[in-house]
């Protein structure tokens, strides 16, 4: 019976639907997480009688056809890069993004990774890195003497040591831009990999070309909306119903079916 | 045998599909862009199995094809910068391997080279037929209404919306595409807005479908009553008949 493998197909895509929602509640508080979304498409149709095709020896043609669809699959599950809140923090290691752009981190393993979450902090030789202890490229290193840390909109990190009256410029921040940046690669402490369907990144100074601005002494808060992910959840969880309600149907009719007397 | 138990067949045999098809309708209440499917039936006069019963004519059931509502679906906030939904008739044009596809699922996205494709990846186009190509780098992206694409002030494209004379030359092939079976061309469809941010969510009506449900599992049970009491009449006769003398 196609309806009961139908109706299943309905539960799962649901199934999948409600682990999206409750990872973007889970990572509401996550800095720099973008929320996701699961978007379904429906499966191949079996023509049982093709529209267009003809009746009669007249010429006359069937106007409607007759289909039956086979359910639905997960089409893609996407990533929705809208601009999260800005938070002060007052720490002056944090950098938010506004705008389009990734920071560039150096992973373990010598591969770039790039990362929305800024809340930056020093290692033991001075380096600014992630909450991880990964380095960020290009390399900063702030010298011990430093009082203060300023970054400008536009990356340039200036320290102020003891005993100086003026600043002096230690580095630059960079930030990368992919083409679509809803297809890099996520792959768990707010860190993304380039994918074949993100494009190469492309590096410019924060502020040209497109890219976002750095704001020193903020983070980016999760753009999740709690209210519209609640409904969301809510809607995923009657879709389910109503699919066990089909299966429900359907095993009620085969049931009946079986009862027959011959 | 009895032309009851052939004519209840028929009927159990097309609420059969009927379930097949309110299983497709709930499965997809969430899928952007869907099209609720309702199976229309029509009576059949065939020659019946046994005609020395008289001269009334037999009627069975046979379904003669799928309605498909074309309403607009309740359009829904995603903010997402390339997703768009259509208000009003229409469909967006696609370009795929095995020629251009329709659909109302606006949920698209810029792929490596800076197209615009659908979730499965397959370029949109405009309205002279050629693929849209947007460049991030010059600035965030409007989408008008009448579905012109802007950065800044200057424009850098469009996505085309048409639509056809007769909505059942369309022929559903998945992927919440449309195929056109026809030589119909297709029409551009003026009066139709592009929403951008926006998805146009399915136009399932859960309570509706539900309804169907419980409709065809007690029409087939019914059915079942029905045919068995038939079997009862004709088992009696036969004990009866045996009993005359």
């Amino acid at each position: 019976m196609q309806a009961l493998r139908t109706a299943a197909t309905g539960m799962a895509a649901q199934q999948l639907n409600v682990q999206v929602i409750s990872n973007n509640i889970a990572n509401m508080n996550t800095v720099g997480f973008k929320r996701q979304r699961a978007e379904f498409q429906d499966l191949l149709y079996q023509t049982l009688e093709r529209a267009g095709s003809q009746s009669s020896d007249q010429g006359t043609v069937v106007p409607t056809g007759l289909q039956i669809g086979a359910g639905v699959k997960a089409g893609s599950i996407y990533r929705i890069t809208e601009q999260g809140v800005m938070t002060q923090t007052g720490n002056q290691l944090d950098v938010a993004i506004q705008g389009r752009g990734y920071l560039q981190v150096l992973m373990p393993s010598g591969e770039i990774s790039y990362t929305r979450a800024g809340n930056l902090s020093l290692n033991d030789q001075g380096q600014l890195v992630t909450s991880d202890g990964y380095q960020i490229q290009p390399a900063i290193v702030i010298p011990p003497d430093a009082v203060d840390v300023s970054i400008s909109r536009s990356g340039q990190v200036q320290v102020k040591q003891a005993g100086q009256n003026q600043p002096s410029v230690i580095g630059n921040l960079e930030l990368a831009t992919f083409i679509n940046e809803g297809g890099l690669e996520a792959i768990g402490d707010n860190l993304f990999l380039e994918s074949g369907a993100s494009g190469a990144p492309t590096l410019s100074v924060p502020g040209v070309d497109g890219t976002g601005v750095l704001l020193q002494g903020y983070t980016e808060a999760s753009n999740v909306e709690a209210v519209g992910e609640i409904t969301a959840l809510i809607v995923a969880q009657r879709a389910y119903e109503m699919n066990s309600k089909v299966i429900t149907s359907a095993d009620q009719m085969l049931s009946t079916a079986n009862q027959v007397k011959s | 045998m009895d032309n009851a138990l052939y004519v209840g067949l028929s009927r159990q045999m097309t609420l059969r599909r009927h379930l097949d098809i309110v299983a497709n309708n709930i499965a997809n209440a969430d899928t952007a862009g869907f099209k609720t499917e309702q199976p229309l039936i029509r009576t059949e006069p065939k020659a019946p199995a046994r005609s020395a019963d008289g001269p009334n004519p037999i009627k069975f059931v046979l379904d003669s094809g799928l309605a498909r509502d074309f309403s607009q679906g309740a359009l829904r906030t995603t903010n997402a910068a390339f997703d768009l939904a259509i208000d009003g008739p229409g469909f967006f044009r696609i370009q795929t391997p095995g020629g251009q596809r329709f659909t109302r699922d606006g949920h698209f996205r810029l792929d490596e080279t800076g197209r615009i494709v659908t979730q499965s990846g397959q370029p949109v186009l405009d309205p002279g037929g050629a693929e849209v190509i947007i460049d991030p780098r010059n600035g965030p992206v409007e989408i008008a209404r009448d579905g012109s694409i802007s950065q800044g002030i200057e424009q850098v494209g469009r996505v085309d919306v048409v639509t056809f004379d007769s909505l059942s030359v369309l022929e559903k092939v998945g992927d919440n595409q449309f195929r056109n079976t026809s030589n119909a061309q297709p029409q551009p469809a003026p009066g139709s807005l592009v929403r951008q941010g926006m998805l146009e969510a399915s136009n399932v009506n859960p309570i509706l479908q539900v309804t169907d449900l419980i409709e065809v599992t007690r029409a087939y049970e019914s059915l079942n009553r029905m045919m068995e009491n038939t079997q009862d009449l004709s088992r009696r006769a036969v004990e009866r008949l045996g009993r005359v003398e």
